[in-house]
């Protein structure tokens, strides 16, 4: 690696530590929508935003190495584009996404 | 050097844009965090851009509303911009290209390329 690769890789990792409540916090707001689809109460506030969420781990991911994150989030960004998202479909992506980011290789 | 600026209301995009062109090469970045900040640092006469890489989707004024405001100020109009976006579908990326932009480039971007991809789109070729 050449020093500049090897500083941007230092700081990506450092910076995923630190952005890591952020990521929980968008990973949250997917699971109040998949509950909420569950129980057949998802609005369209929290879907919009839950989309909104899907879209920014979607565009974001990518950069820390999580390529399939990046990929499962931008599923979960189209299941949420549509009015009634399917409830079981969310809940697994949403599992398979924090698998993809969080489950030790 | 160049100088480039960055708008986007993420904050880890912008960091990671920035320390990424600052390493890889060399560039002095100045970033925003919306469209109204962004187009008040290009107009800026002592740190004036080369170039702006904007994100598409910024609550308030998003990045193609950005962008044709900035073409009405005579100062700061002829600055390329290169859009940013996490949208991955063709029509989408037909719209933005559309506008007259420089570019349009991807959303998750490799920090390690990102100041190739750029300088490819500008036709830089140092």
């Amino acid at each position: 690696m050449t020093d500049a690769a090897d500083k941007t890789a230092n700081l990506l990792a450092a910076l995923w530590v630190r952005i890591r409540p952020l990521v929980e916090e968008r990973l949250a707001t997917l699971d109040q929508a998949a509950a909420d689809a569950s129980a057949g109460t998802l609005g369209e506030g929290l879907r919009a935003e839950a989309a909104s969420s899907a879209h920014k781990l979607a565009g974001s991911l990518g950069m820390y190495g999580y390529d399939e994150g990046t990929r499962i989030a931008r599923e979960l960004e189209v299941l949420l584009g549509g009015a009634q998202p399917d409830a079981a479909r969310l809940g697994g992506l949403i599992a398979e996404l924090r698998g993809a980011l969080f489950t030790q290789g | 050097m160049r100088n480039i600026l960055i708008i986007d209301d993420e904050d880890d995009i912008r960091e990671v844009a920035a320390l990424s062109l600052e390493a890889t090469a060399g560039w002095d970045i100045t970033t925003a965090c919306c469209g109204a900040d962004g187009i008040r640092a290009a107009s800026d006469p002592e740190r004036r851009p080369h170039a702006i890489l904007m994100d598409v989707m910024m609550p308030g004024m998003d990045g193609p509303t950005t962008f044709r405001k900035m073409q009405l100020d005579p100062e700061i109009a002829g600055i390329p911009v290169l859009l940013l976006t996490a949208k991955v579908q063709g029509v989408d990326q037909r719209r933005f290209a559309g506008l007259g932009v420089s570019g349009v480039l991807f959303k998750p971007f490799d920090p390690l390329t990102l100041a190739a991809q750029i300088s490819e789109a500008l036709g830089w070729k140092d």
